[in-house]
């Protein structure tokens, strides 16, 4: 199997330098990482790339199998890392991809020296004294949207329910100007993510860790964030004073300053 | 493919029904839609005309079979005229030639 | 006409000229403000954390809010249901991000009531003078209509989906069904036959439609065999149940007479009276025959009856073929008397009888139906193949014709029985055959 296929791997910035892992989240692909890379890439060795279902990755991958648990997207980030035979990278997971990133450096100790979690979550819905940000209901209320295919219709959309054979160039257009990807494929990992409960995988991260949460973000409240750097012994907490659930585009300067703080520090 | 082409005319023998074109899977049941129309008298004679018949096959022998059963149950009697060789051929293959009177041309078989 | 044309389209018209100026005023005294209080979509300009800094009648009227509720107290996420939330989150801000534009996304948002109304939102990010971002500005359209009008596209969709699914599920049964008949219409196998061998093949032109050829080689009485083929007329579920009718009348027939003329006689009566009334004939033609084996002699003799069918193929030893003609029997079924032709033949070591239906002779071979591969050519095709074990001449026959391609288009079986040459017979077959 061609791994660097199937996740559409780019690499780029400075070879010589420490391998930088950049994981997306749920919802988009590495275009996420788009003024991220632009600060790292003197100094490090950039490895983006996509989960399967997302961006450009090989839908025909999928399986929603091996895709019903975050253990299918670490395996694929181990993948990854032994395709391009990592030794020590760093890996930057945004959102999901933060626990996710947690799950693959257990499995692969000697690939994965350092994590940077990007508003992580372990665990989405509240829980008998945690307070993950949303309720049950909550969560079936977007899982149910998803399965609806309501959620981000564009209005462009109906004709590609309809089958658009005789414009195929819709479909493209609609792929390369959304992150939004194949709809069965984003509900399962709309699923995976808000369904999974990691707070036990955090206890067993050994590696320098940072986490990074933001002033105002719906999905990772402040209280996750401390709840994951609490959890995971030796990490450092950073609060960006940013809005929203995505740090690395509304406020870039202060994520990628951190980043690159915290990058210096490592051995 | 030829179309199947059908027309009836009486003589004082009896009905004489002409057939032009293809008497196959395709359109048999037209001619056997037909067959009810014509009213064959006791001691009367169908003629079936096939000097124009292209192609025979199974179906179309079974049309002529229910020709040959019409004729039969109104009194009267089938003959085929001016039945072309290869048809001839499948009929003596399937010994109806020895079951059916059958003559060279419409005017001996009617009488005329 | 010139006058009543002019009442719509004359710019000279003087009452018409007043009308449009007296429009125009009122245009001109809708305000920006009012058109954009009173727009028919809502408007929201939010500061780049999503706090609400402007928005419009229309759209604190579908949200059911005050101002004052709104403005400086709340952010364009607080608008959406949970769902939409975490979209507005996990994409749409994102790619505004990215973009600096989104259009038409599709999104829930919260009334005051409780309920929930789909919109159609797009953003834009208006930036400063040195390209900083300052606000978004957001237009949302009312899209229930429009939600409705998916809601039933993607409903017609699934269900086109599921009726395809079945349609497909009922061809593969049908077709099952089909074979499992079609299976039941011809022998498994054929029976070993001392000191000779029997080999047939069936071509089905069509697996959607039942073939009505048929053939059979069975145990008579400790000595004989019998065997028959043949092809009913017609071809689909009638043909097959009479194929059915005829495969054991002839069966149960020959336990009782197997003279071959009695067992197509005694078929021809029951086919006549199962078919003759309703107007619709149903017939067949059939070769019906017995084998008496003589293996210390190394022949066979064969004796068979025709109806209607075409004659059979002797292949010999010497290199020759020759039919074996049965004129005059009549098609079985057809009369309620009828005659039926017999014939008999012995066959020795290399010699084979060969049984085929009309489908391999009225193959055609040119573009239309009057090139037929007929009599002649199977005859020529037969010396070719005389002298050869029974299993190879039907093999031969196979490739004979699959090589007819779209020429083929009816059902085809071939039989041919036989005595192998010792030559042929390789020592298991001896074994067996001594047995």
């Amino acid at each position: 199997m061609d791994v660097v296929r199937r996740n559409n791997v780019t690499v780029t910035g400075n070879p010589q330098g420490r391998t930088v892992v950049l994981a997306h989240g749920f919802g988009c692909d590495q275009n996420m990482w788009r003024l991220t890379v632009p600060a790292l890439a003197d100094d490090h060795r950039v490895v983006l790339f996509d989960y399967v279902g997302a961006g450009r990755s090989d839908a025909s991958a999928f399986s929603e199998d091996r895709y019903a648990s975050l253990d299918g997207y670490a395996q694929d980030v181990v993948e990854v890392c032994e395709a391009l035979d990592l030794r020590d990278a760093v890996f930057v997971g945004h959102s999901v991809s933060a626990m996710i990133g947690v799950l693959a450096a257990d499995r692969a100790p000697e690939r994965i020296g350092a994590l940077v979690m990007v508003a992580p979550s372990p665990r989405y819905i509240d829980d008998d004294g945690y307070r993950g940000g949303f309720g049950a209901d909550d969560i079936e209320e977007l899982l149910g949207s998803l399965e609806s295919n309501y959620l981000g219709w564009s209005a462009a959309m109906a004709p590609v329910i309809m089958g658009n054979a005789d414009r195929p160039e819709l479909g493209d257009e609609l792929r390369n100007s959304f992150c939004a990807t194949d709809p069965d494929m984003a509900r399962v990992f709309a699923r995976t993510t808000f369904l999974s409960d990691s707070r036990e995988d955090l206890k067993r991260v050994r590696v320098p860790t940072l986490v990074l949460d933001c002033t105002q973000d719906v999905i990772a409240p402040r209280e996750v964030g401390a709840y994951v750097n609490r959890s995971i012994p030796g990490s450092t907490l950073v609060t960006l004073d940013a809005t929203g659930h995505c740090p690395h585009l509304s406020a870039p300067e202060a994520t990628n300053e951190a980043l690159t703080e915290f990058l210096a520090g490592l051995k | 493919m030829n179309a199947l082409k059908m027309s009836t005319r009486d003589t004082a023998s009896g009905p004489v029904l002409e057939v032009a074109g293809d008497l196959d899977y395709l359109n048999a049941g037209q001619f056997r839609d037909l067959l009810p129309t014509i009213t064959v008298r006791p001691g009367q004679r169908l003629v079936v005309d096939l000097g124009a018949l292209d192609f025979c096959d199974s179906s179309g022998i079974t049309a002529l079979i229910a020709a040959h059963h019409h004729a039969q149950s109104g009194g009267g009697q089938l003959v085929l005229a001016a039945v072309p060789a290869n048809t001839l051929r499948i009929l003596s293959i399937v010994g109806l030639d020895q079951v059916l009177t059958i003559h060279p041309d419409s005017e001996v078989a009617t009488g005329a | 006409m010139m006058a009543r044309a002019g009442q719509y389209s004359d710019p000279h018209d003087a009452d018409d000229d007043k009308t449009a100026q007296a429009a125009f005023a009122a245009l001109l005294e809708d305000s920006a403000e009012d058109l954009y209080e009173s727009a028919p979509c809502g408007y929201l300009s939010t500061l780049m954390d999503g706090t609400i800094a402007k928005i419009n009648s229309t759209l604190l009227g579908w949200l059911g809010l005050a101002r004052s509720d709104v403005v400086g107290r709340l952010r364009f996420t607080d608008l959406l249901t949970v769902g939409g939330k975490l979209y507005h989150e996990t994409h749409f801000a994102p790619l505004l991000r990215m973009q600096g534009q989104i259009s038409g996304i599709a999104l829930e948002i919260k009334q005051a009531g409780g309920g929930r109304m789909p919109v159609l939102v797009s953003s834009v990010v208006k930036h400063g003078t040195t390209g900083e971002p300052l606000l978004i500005r957001t237009t949302v359209f009312d899209a229930r209509d429009r939600r409705a009008y998916e809601e039933e596209l993607l409903r017609r969709q699934q269900s086109a989906e599921e009726a395809r699914r079945q349609a497909e599920a009922d061809r593969a049964r049908l077709q099952d069904t089909f074979a499992v008949l079609q299976q039941s219409l011809l022998p498994d196998t054929l029976p070993e036959l001392p000191g000779a061998e029997a080999a047939a093949h069936y071509h089905t032109a069509s697996p959607d439609r039942l073939g009505g050829d048929f053939y059979d080689v069975f145990p008579l009485d400790g000595k004989r065999f019998g065997f028959f083929l043949g092809d009913v007329c017609g071809k689909g579920p009638q043909a097959a149940a009479l194929t059915s009718l005829t495969r054991y009348t002839l069966r149960a027939a020959a336990l009782h007479d197997p003279d071959p003329v009695s067992a197509l006689t005694t078929l021809n009566k029951v086919l006549h009276e199962r078919y003759s009334a309703g107007g619709d004939p149903r017939y067949c033609t059939a070769v019906f025959g017995t084998i008496d084996p003589d293996p210390d002699a190394g022949r066979l003799t064969v004796h068979l009856a025709s109806g209607g069918h075409p004659p059979a193929v002797v292949l010999r030893a010497d290199g020759t073929a020759a039919y074996l003609p049965t004129p005059g029997g009549l098609l079985v079924g057809v009369l309620p008397a009828a005659p039926f032709t017999d014939a008999s033949t012995t066959l020795g070591p290399g010699d084979t009888l060969l049984l085929y239906t009309d489908g391999l002779t009225e193959a055609r071979t040119g573009k239309d139906r009057t090139s037929l591969y007929g009599d002649e050519a199977l005859l020529a095709f037969a010396a070719t193949q005389a002298g050869r074990p029974p299993h190879a001449v039907i093999e031969a026959l196979g490739g004979l014709l699959t090589g007819f391609g779209d020429g083929l288009d009816d059902d085809t079986a071939l039989l041919a029985i036989g005595v192998p040459s010792s030559d042929d017979q390789t020592s298991e077959d001896r074994t067996s055959s001594t047995r």
